[in-house]
């Protein structure tokens, strides 16, 4: 990890950043460890605690080139197998629907 | 080519370089908690290369240490003992294989992928909460059998690569195919020599099996934690394939997308890390 991490609002934080510095309070307690990765609890819990300003790794920002028909076309080679899917094979189809909403990055829907 | 039967498999597992004495150790009491922490220090520090190793992973940004660690016992000290048990054996576990025996056979594809599955499987323990240097041992050697053939009989493994690519198959069939064993049994047989705890021996026995009955919960993270870094497709592999996926092993961990998702960005960023000093 290269460690080179950019102050960010917590405003602009989203949930996969990464911490590229400990995080602490104002009484130097640690709140977290560098290299975790934010999640929208931590980021509910870090605006009660009172914190305006997050070290994130630059590496933790989402990448911006995701190039959709690429993915695609890799998840198809990865699960060649699966293709059509029938009835026992459904958990294996839920895990590449997770995957490619990882891959392309797109917000859980709660 | 002949087909190799247990026997053979028992005389191939003799034949491997043995771990230090003290990583044995470590590995049949994984589950005691009761083991004397300054003479196990004390122990692996004689062994330079392997505490080197151990300190490097300590101080890796992973683990959130405030403060350098210079010594096992500091390490203890500060990571907990379970913690830095787990870090001495996956330092000890890498180095103990010579690469590159086997034309064709990709290590470094080996360990990418044997590392993810450690960390996957230890991510979801946390969130199970189950044991999770158990968990991240098992992840890290459920297919240690693989390198038991391919050190025992590289020429015949060597066959075994080009089945595999011929008839697009997954290992297991691939193995039984050309050895007329697989990389399971090869792993049981080197879980009874190293005297693997049972827990240890099942997860490796039932990683692909995970619901046959008496397989262990530890089977099921193993098996889904194997589908997730296949699905994610983090060891370097071109032919890369997600295997079958057991839906009773999915559904017993329980967890949601959200859940999912952290799971694969922690997998990934602690592969990045870890492969770095253990492959180095």
């Amino acid at each position: 990890m290269s460690g080179a991490y950019q102050m960010t609002p917590l405003a602009e934080a989203h949930p996969g950043m990464v911490l590229g510095e400990v995080l602490r309070d104002e009484k130097g307690n640690m709140l977290l460890a560098q290299g975790v990765v934010l999640s929208e609890g931590m980021l509910a819990s870090l605006a009660r605690h009172g914190v305006d300003m997050l070290p994130i790794l630059a590496a933790g920002r989402p990448a911006s080139a995701i190039d959709p028909a690429r993915v695609q076309g890799r998840l198809d080679r990865v699960f060649r197998k699966h293709e059509g899917g029938n009835d026992d094979d459904w958990a294996i189809g839920i895990l590449r629907q997770y995957v490619e909403d990882f891959r392309l990055g797109r917000e859980v829907q709660r | 080519m002949s087909k190799l039967s247990p026997e053979q498999l028992a005389l191939d597992v003799r034949d491997l370089p043995s771990l230090p004495a003290v990583v044995m150790e470590l590995l049949s009491n994984i589950e005691q908690e009761n083991i004397d922490i300054s003479v196990l220090a004390k122990k692996v520090s004689y062994d330079q290369a392997l505490t080197a190793k151990t300190l490097r992973l300590a101080n890796s940004s992973s683990l959130g240490l405030q403060v350098k660690v210079a010594t096992i016992q500091q390490a203890i000290t500060f990571l907990g003992f379970q913690t830095t048990r787990n870090l001495i054996t996956a330092a000890a576990v890498t180095g103990c294989f010579p690469n590159g025996r086997c034309p064709g056979f990709n290590d470094k594809a080996f360990w990418r992928h044997s590392i993810a599955t450690a960390a996957c499987s230890r991510s979801l323990a946390r969130r199970l909460r189950f044991n999770q240097d158990v968990a991240f041992t098992a992840g890290l050697l459920h297919d240690i059998g693989r390198l038991v053939l391919v050190s025992g009989h590289p020429q015949a493994y060597g066959e075994v690569l080009a089945w595999r690519a011929a008839h697009d198959a997954e290992w297991l069939d691939a193995e039984r195919a050309m050895l007329g064993v697989d990389h399971v049994e090869a792993g049981v047989a080197l879980a009874e020599h190293w005297n693997f705890s049972d827990t240890m021996r099942q997860a490796i026995a039932w990683h692909h099996a995970p619901e046959t009955a008496g397989a262990g919960f530890l089977a099921a993270i193993v098996h889904v934690a194997n589908a997730v870094v296949h699905a994610l497709d983090l060891a370097g592999e071109e032919d890369e394939l997600a295997p079958a996926l057991s839906s009773v092993a999915w559904s017993a961990m329980g967890l949601n997308e959200e859940a999912y998702l952290d799971l694969f960005r922690e997998t990934e960023q602690q592969l990045e890390e870890m492969s770095a000093i253990l492959m180095a």
